[in-house]
């Protein structure tokens, strides 16, 4: 028994299933099937998977994948030519890896997705954040002159990667947006990716993945999306990013809308005490401040970790970890966001669920909250559907 | 003559770890570890709701989130007063244990296998199972196509010998690649075991101050148990079996010694298994030079050195309910962002091993007398620590079915003590738990209702610390003394060594100059 290999024929069976399963439009499912069958057959397209300040829960996050299994993404779909906590060369052997890549995609010999978990910290020369080691320098310890290898910053490495690299895949909220790390900004300049491939090359093909951490789904999701459009598999049809660069596919749709607990909402039925089990409806998070109502992505219907659950089905709040306002402008995380002006009623938290639900206006509600957190409008809308 | 050689990055670990030793002689003789990242999560919630800090400290590692947030969950607890209710400690460690799982799995197949079997023998395979021979062919075809990405390029081991029973054994490696492959869906399956009281991992909300979120039923207990069974049959007849196959191969003999850092353990404790906490799965302790019966622990005498760190100077010795974090990255003579955490001024190995030496748990304590580990002179070395980590995760997942048993259901069977929700003006916490890696401690001042000051020492501190201010090695730079490096060229028992740790760097930072002492000659490797 070897988990969930397949064979090469049973690709195509399998490529509504995994359409479905990634959340992909039924339109989609011929291409994907085309996808998924020319990546067995003929090459699989490389990657390098880099890490800034990461935390590498999107890389752990990566490893839950339930469909496509991990075991499946990387013998059978991807050629996973970097990345730090998989690949079986250490030191030297995994900087030839890389360099390898490079140099094959410099001669026209293939090409390469750039992936980037965590920001990239631009303070003190990047220092705040290296790997692997530049060529030998002369450096003075104790007086004497010696060769001593130099650490690599990421941002070296990124000048060094994004250039040649097909599209540039921030996987992650603090690679897209900063995140955790950018919230502490002012000591290690931490920079969202997106900034640093804009200095290096403007026109790169860029992507963001939103979430902390990002789902399996979305990430993969994304990144076939992005190597249909690149036209590296067939079909050619362009990504359709909102205003963020993340995929609609994922990042459409408020978390409020498609919330189970949403007629606990509508009825003002919030939770209070967590010993408190309501045995008619599950209660609704918001009064212990959930940010569902500002925050886009499919978590309610894709769910968490082969879908066993999620964030409110575990009686806890959203913490809108995918959205671009994550972690510091959605600080307190357990307080309700701030009271909302419906049309001149400055109501209490208490009878918001019956104002939303009354004025059916939950997509304008929304936009409220947005503006008393302080977003701009349009980050708002370019979210939507 | 001496040579340092400078291997980075150090991958299958978790975060950014640079390792330069100094070889004479085809031996290791002196070694420097530096942790090359740093963020800063103690100073980016201070000033904020002290609720914050557990969803901010939970993502300083997304490998070990469930233990950041749980510590994180302890020390508020501790700082607001709470009296945990008895289902909210059975749930806590049922996530913990199931954690355990998850991690030590990961740490076997995912992170260190590939040092101990030639993956490329798979292609040699002559056995008859169909799923493996389904397994040679997909290799085969990689190989056809020249990417065997990500397994190779690699460092090769020159013990890859084809000898039955051994490390190039190709039917013997192809059955480890068979698990390798089935580890990945039994550690999900883990992670999905917890998601069902914690909402998703990585990244989980099912803890609070005061308890935890989610009540016990009897849907979510079956759902638990079923998952936990298929789990502990796993364990023991793949897992536990695989770690005694590597372990046994004369080829490693060498490294049931090799790889000692010193002689001296810490444990804080963990797993409550009474109300009070006074009662614990894990004993605390401390064992001081090899001598196997341990002392008492007593957390006032943990303290942090920085001389060798990338901090300012004045945060020098301070203990971690005081610690400050003021990097300043241009200080001479360090060489890493981690800190230096001593006990009563030692160096401490923390994790698996540790625990098991200081519990003196009967079943480890058979297996490491079978192997020679406690045979004079006594050593601890690679071998035992990866033991260590195999038989642990067996006997957690088994005393698993025990709290599960504990757990009540229906009315009055609370899960939080809403005393949670009161914070108060000042107060100051800490939470200390053993987490897959080792002991872990966070400490919290409250004041003015907000997270004053926050400081967590991460089992990887203690283990891969850089020297202190005596110029004492930290635990993982003392194992790698004597490692043998024949060729320095290739350092894969280098790597064998501080893999064996589980390291997880993601709290710290670097850049290393490392002290010039007889040292002429770097090689980067």
């Amino acid at each position: 028994m070897t988990g969930k290999m397949v064979t090469r024929r049973q690709f195509l069976k399998h490529a509504g299933a995994t359409a479905a399963l990634l959340g992909l439009s039924e339109a989609m499912i011929p291409q994907l099937a085309k996808a998924l069958e020319q990546l067995s057959t003929s090459g699989k397209p490389p990657i390098i998977w880099i890490q800034g300040q990461n935390c590498t829960g999107c890389s752990v996050s990566f490893l839950n994948s339930n469909y496509p299994g991990v075991a499946e993404v990387v013998l059978d779909k991807l050629s996973v030519r970097y990345h730090p906590n998989v690949m079986g060369g250490t030191g030297q052997t995994a900087v030839q890896a890389i360099n390898d890549t490079v140099a094959a995609a410099k001669a026209g010999k293939g090409i390469y997705v750039l992936v980037v978990e965590g920001p990239i910290p631009l303070s003190e020369n990047g220092d705040y954040c290296t790997f692997g080691l530049n060529d030998t320098k002369k450096k003075n310890l104790d007086g004497t002159s010696v060769q001593v290898p130099a650490d690599k910053t990421v941002h070296e490495w990124m000048q060094e990667l994004v250039p040649g690299a097909a599209a540039v895949i921030a996987n992650g909220n603090c690679a897209s947006f900063g995140g955790i790390p950018a919230a502490n900004a002012g000591v290690t300049g931490a920079t969202k990716v997106s900034d640093i491939v804009a200095q290096i090359d403007p026109k790169k093909p860029m992507v963001n993945v939103g979430g902390c951490p990002s789902h399996p789904d979305w990430f993969l999701g994304t990144a076939l999306q992005a190597l249909i459009a690149l036209k590296v598999l067939p079909g050619g049809k362009p990504l359709d990013l909102n205003s963020n660069l993340m995929s609609k596919t994922f990042f459409g749709q408020l978390i409020h809308e498609n919330c189970e607990r949403r007629a606990a909402f509508d009825a003002g039925l919030f939770l209070e005490d967590w010993n408190d089990q309501n045995p008619d409806m599950k209660l609704c998070m918001f009064k212990q401040g959930c940010k569902g109502p500002v925050t886009y992505a499919d978590c309610p219907t894709r769910r968490w970790n082969s879908a066993v659950n999620w964030c409110v089905g575990a009686n806890a709040p959203c913490h809108g970890c995918a959205s671009p306002q994550f972690y510091k402008d959605l600080s307190p995380l357990y307080q309700p966001l701030p009271n909302v002006n419906f049309a001149g009623i400055s109501p209490s938290t208490d009878v918001l669920g019956w104002v939303a639900a009354g004025a059916t206006a939950v997509g304008i509600g929304a936009h409220y909250l947005y503006k008393q957190l302080g977003s701009k409008p349009e980050e708002a809308e370019g979210g939507e559907k | 003559m001496a040579q340092v050689i400078s291997i980075d990055p150090v991958t299958r670990i978790e975060g950014h770890l640079r390792i330069d030793v100094e070889v004479s002689n085809g031996v290791v003789t002196d070694a420097w570890s530096s942790g090359t990242m740093f963020r800063g999560y103690e100073m980016l919630i201070q000033g904020k709701h002290p609720w914050d800090a557990q969803q901010v400290m939970e993502r300083i590692c997304g490998v070990c989130p469930l233990v950041h947030g749980t510590a994180a969950s302890y020390n508020l607890d501790s700082a607001m007063g709470v009296k945990l209710p008895n289902n909210a400690r059975l749930i806590r460690n049922l996530a913990l244990g199931a954690n355990y799982i998850q991690s030590h799995i990961l740490h076997f197949y995912h992170l260190v296998a590939l040092d101990y079997v030639d993956v490329t023998a798979v292609l040699k395979y002559s056995g008859t199972d169909p799923a493996l021979k389904l397994l040679q062919a997909n290799i085969a075809v990689l190989a056809k196509n020249n990417d065997l990405y990500p397994f190779l390029p690699r460092y090769a081991s020159p013990d890859y010998i084809g000898e039955p029973g051994g490390p190039g054994d190709a039917n013997l490696a192809t059955e480890l690649v068979g698990h390798y492959v089935q580890a990945f869906e039994m550690r999900k399956k883990a992670q999905e075991m917890l998601t069902i009281f914690y909402g998703r991992m990585p990244s989980f909300v099912g803890t609070i101050p005061g308890g935890v979120t989610t009540p016990p039923t009897l849907t979510n207990i079956a759902a638990f148990r079923s998952r936990l069974h298929d789990l502990q049959a796993w364990i023991a007849d793949v897992y536990v079996a695989d770690v005694k196959a590597v372990a046994t191969m004369p080829a490693y003999s060498a490294f049931i010694k090799a790889g000692d850092s010193g002689g001296n353990f810490m444990a804080y404790g963990g797993f409550d298994q009474n109300q009070a906490g006074t009662d614990k799965y894990f004993p605390s302790g401390i064992i001081e030079n090899y001598n196997l019966t341990p002392s008492a622990f007593n957390n006032q005498q943990i303290t942090e050195s920085v001389k060798y760190s990338w901090y300012n100077d004045s945060t020098e010795g301070l203990k971690p309910a005081v610690g400050k974090t003021e990097p300043q990255v241009t200080k001479s003579g360090a060489y890493s962002f981690l800190k230096a955490p001593r006990y009563n001024g030692k160096p401490m190995e923390v994790g698996p091993l540790a625990r098991q030496l200081i519990k003196k748990d009967p079943v480890f304590m058979a297996l490491a007398t079978a192997i020679g580990v406690l045979t004079p002179p006594v050593k601890f070395g690679i071998i035992p620590r990866i033991g260590a980590r195999a038989v642990e995760a067996l006997l957690v997942s088994l005393e698993m079915d025990k709290w599960l048993d504990q757990l009540t259901l229906g009315i009055g069977s609370d899960i939080w003590d809403p005393k949670g929700k009161q914070i108060p003006n000042s107060s100051n916490g800490m939470g200390l738990v053993e987490g897959p890696r080792g002991a872990l401690g966070h400490w919290i001042t409250i004041s003015g209702g907000k997270t004053g000051n926050y400081q967590a020492v991460v089992p990887t501190t203690w283990n891969g610390s850089p020297r202190d201010k005596s110029g004492v090695r930290g635990p993982i730079e003392n194992s790698l003394i004597g490692i043998p490096v024949p060729d320095v060229n290739n350092p894969i028992n280098v790597v064998r060594c501080v893999r064996s740790f589980d390291p997880c760097i993601a709290c710290a930072v670097h850049i290393i100059h490392p002290e010039n002492n007889s040292v002429k000659e770097f090689r980067v490797v």
